[in-house]
């Protein structure tokens, strides 16, 4: 087996967490898929980004997140209506169990309830366990930004699941 | 970290797509790198070679005359404190006249309204019984 290029490193160990950032920021499989080419071809244009990085992970994440908020600004202005079919889109897993299947929907619908710069937080939260201040850092925000945008989303998402993440515990 | 955001932490998102890694990065490997931007030390380097190099005669016979006039100036501003040293002290006649002048300076300044700089400030009740307790 011929041994892996940087880019290709960098790939397989990162490319599945910015594709789950990505899915839940823009809710639509071929923008995260658009984002996540974009960030590799500027990476492939410009090697010495990643020089003297430290957090490959958090670099990457902002380089993502930067690019999703640019397609997102063009998408508003060109399909208003993007938004009625985002909450449709699941960033989760399909299981086989109907009760978790639901909770799964539900999920994906509170978050895609959330405005984007909230469900941007509550994602680095909880589904990559990053902390305030190096949330803030991806997102090029002041930690208690970060904090209080997780609290807000949070509790809307909590508001909205309660009945069924009662139901089901 | 309470239940309720443990309970959302465990729910796995979507996998990447396996089929995707060869598709992106071979559109990454399509792409030539970006030639590497010169340090600002090589920049400088060039820009001033630039300018300079066309007619080098040119700009050295430019500098040559900044370099004349420079001298020039700095020649000019040593002699202006050595002329006044060397000059001769002023006649008796200039004298009578600055101190005419003076003279109509401070009468002019005397005749202006409320113009009584020199004159003495009248003494004050404490003044005038202090006097009159002295003498």
């Amino acid at each position: 087996m011929p041994a892996r290029t940087p880019l290709e490193q960098l790939y397989d160990e990162h490319a599945g967490a910015l594709f789950a950032f990505l899915l839940n920021l823009t809710r639509a499989e071929a923008d995260a898929r658009d984002v996540l080419q974009e960030v590799f071809i500027k990476l492939a244009r410009e090697p010495r980004r990643l020089a003297g990085i430290r957090e490959e992970r958090a670099f990457l994440m902002r380089l993502a997140h930067n690019a999703a908020v640019d397609l997102m600004r063009r998408r508003e202005v060109r399909d208003r209506t993007r938004e009625g079919f985002a909450a449709e889109l699941t960033p989760f897993a399909p299981t086989d169990d109907p009760d978790e299947q639901l909770f799964r929907l539900e999920l994906a619908a509170a978050l895609g309830e959330l405005p984007a710069e909230q469900r941007a937080v509550v994602h680095l939260k909880l589904w990559e366990g990053l902390t305030f201040e190096e949330i803030a850092a991806v997102l090029g925000l002041p930690p208690n930004t970060a904090a209080s945008r997780y609290r807000y989303g949070l509790d809307k998402l909590r508001g909205r699941l309660r009945p069924l993440y009662e139901e089901i515990k | 970290m309470n239940e309720f955001e443990q309970r959302l932490r465990q729910v796995p998102v979507k996998p990447l797509p396996p089929e995707w890694r060869a598709e992106i990065l071979a559109a990454a490997g399509a792409v030539q790198p970006a030639p590497a931007r010169p340090a600002l030390q090589e920049r400088l380097a060039v820009g001033w070679r630039s300018l300079f190099w066309p007619h080098p005669q040119a700009w050295a016979g430019l500098a040559a005359a900044w370099v004349v006039i420079a001298l020039l100036h700095l020649s000019q501003r040593d002699e202006v404190p050595a002329r006044s040293a060397n000059s001769a002290p002023p006649s008796p006649e200039t004298l009578i006249e600055l101190r005419q002048q003076q003279q109509m300076l401070v009468e002019l300044l005397d005749l202006r309204p409320g113009g009584d700089i020199d004159r003495p400030k009248k003494s004050g009740p404490h003044t005038q019984l202090m006097r009159a307790l002295m003498g």
